[in-house]
């Protein structure tokens, strides 16, 4: 048996989920394979929101999160593009193993990046494997009638989905191979979208944050601007903030690196939690006072405006101080 | 993606793809010039009223305009509403929209007769029973700064006599 194959028992995280059969694994480049879910006995797969992702059990313990490459209208299979991480948790090495016919525990899908109703035009940005809930977006676009733009960037020769976003795309694709050229086009299509255009960016969270700051300071409202992040391996340490637990009358510091969660348990609070990873939705924690920055692929984008509630695995605050009811 | 063309509005001498402040007030409204856009580009439209006809020119403006502009709208509720739904129709969002409703706070019209004032929703030159005396008084668009309030006038002499 190897670690591929489908575990005893599915993880707490995709419970009420499918099981799925790999049918087929197609390499995209040297650390991208595409692998795609159906059902073993061909039953027809929940369609989903464009930009969802699917929570994926690997090995007995782990799961991981990653966005579904299709519109999801009616889908009879699930395609997801995996990235190996050399020194992630072994999730991607585990995907990478994976070989037709073996069998997986996932979720359903879950939506956390949906394009806007009300949306004219999509404008799509994606940097390397952020591609993969953006072509999700591009694809659903070109089915409903609805146009869409994709600015996508990635280093020569290893880029995934690119002969798709071609063809999906023509010459509303814009390829660029290094941040300067990307720079000149952000700043020209920023400035020249029609007033129905929404913005969706997917890419590391420096990328997404680069991106999102140009758009506000060239006046995009927030209502017009979506953004997904990776999960958990590209988080970085975050800043330093206090936070007081307001039942409990406790303020604890939490330091760069080390996240709310583990905070909260070596102070000897103990809050569910399963996948760590913002993932599962578990860890919620209801916040009182202030502004959560939200990392997790959990809460929607709705929710995550709300501000009432965060994924303390991952989540942490914007502000030096907040206040959560604990 | 798709081109924006950009469509013949007479007299309006907006750039394809303006991305500034477009203020459009309807009615007696005074302009919105009070908005301040030192900085941006801005655009003052002034219609009678929303109409089918008004609000296509509307329409074609933002539809030539891009993201980042915003929209400042003056006048009688009524009109203004129907300016903010095509507005959002051709894809502005509420937090891009300022509403300036004329009805939104009640101009306090100055009683020469007995000197109080009485807060009125009515635009200037409509008639409004004086709050003191019941003078009908007709409303004016002059602000008296010393009084603090808009200057009203009898509308009948024998009344005020
Ligand atoms: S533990 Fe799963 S989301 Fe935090
Ligand atoms: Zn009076």
């Amino acid at each position: 048996m190897t670690v591929a194959a489908l575990p005893i028992s599915p993880h707490p995280a995709v419970d009420g989920g499918l099981q799925l059969e790999v049918t087929n694994v197609s390499p995209q480049t040297d650390s991208i394979v595409s692998i795609t879910l159906a059902d073993p006995s061909f039953r027809k797969l929940p369609s989903y929101v464009p930009g969802s992702h699917l929570v994926v059990q690997y090995g007995e313990e782990g799961v991981n999160a990653y966005s579904l490459t299709g519109s999801g209208n009616a889908p009879s299979e699930y395609a997801i593009s995996v990235l190996r991480v050399e020194d992630g948790a072994g999730g991607s090495r585990a995907m990478h193993r994976l070989a037709v016919g073996d069998r997986v525990y996932v979720s359903r899908p879950r939506s956390a990046f949906a394009p806007a109703s009300t949306a004219t035009h999509h404008l799509l940005v994606a940097a390397g494997i952020g591609i993969t809930p953006v072509l999700s977006h591009a694809r659903a676009a070109a089915e409903r009638g609805t146009t869409s733009s994709l600015i996508y960037v990635y280093r020569p020769g290893s880029g995934a989905h690119v002969d798709e976003a071609r063809e999906l795309l023509g010459s509303a694709l814009t390829e660029c191979s290094n941040r300067d050229s990307f720079q000149e086009v952000l700043t020209e299509q920023l400035t020249k979208q029609g007033v129905g255009t929404h913005l969706y960016v997917c890419g590391p969270n420096a990328f997404m944050d680069s991106v999102l700051d140009q758009a506000r300071a060239a006046g995009w409202a927030e209502a017009r601007l979506h953004s997904e992040a990776f999960g958990a391996a590209e988080l970085d340490e975050g800043e330093p903030f206090t936070v007081n637990l307001v039942r409990s009358g406790l303020t604890l510091d939490v330091p760069a690196g080390v996240s709310l969660l583990e905070t909260l348990e070596k102070a000897g609070k103990t809050i569910p939690n399963m996948c760590r990873k913002g993932i599962c939705g578990e860890c919620v924690l209801p916040v009182l006072r202030g502004t959560p920055q939200h990392r997790d692929l959990y809460l929607t984008e709705q929710e995550k405006a709300g501000n009432t509630t965060m994924m303390c695995c991952v989540s942490r605050s914007e502000d030096p101080e907040m206040e959560l009811d604990l | 993606m798709s081109s924006v063309s950009m469509p013949q509005v007479a007299g309006n001498g907006l750039e394809p793809g303006f991305r500034g402040v477009i203020c459009a007030s309807f009615g007696a409204a005074g302009d919105t010039a009070e908005q301040q856009s030192d900085s941006q580009p801005k655009l003052d439209l002034h219609f009678e009223a929303a109409t089918p006809q008004t609000l296509s020119e509307l329409r074609s403006v933002l539809g030539s305009s891009s993201v980042g502009v915003r929209l400042f709208l003056s006048g009688p509720t009524a009109d203004i509403r129907a300016a903010a739904a095509v507005a959002a129709e051709c894809g502005l969002h509420q937090e891009e929209m300022t509403l300036l409703s004329e009805e939104a706070a009640p101009r306090a019209i100055y009683c020469p007769h007995c000197h109080s004032t009485t807060p009125t929703f009515q635009p200037a030159g409509s008639e409004v029973p004086c709050q003191g005396c019941g003078t009908a008084l007709v409303t004016t668009d002059h602000f008296s700064r010393r009084m603090g309030a808009y200057l009203g006038y009898a509308a009948r002499v024998e009344e005020a006599s």
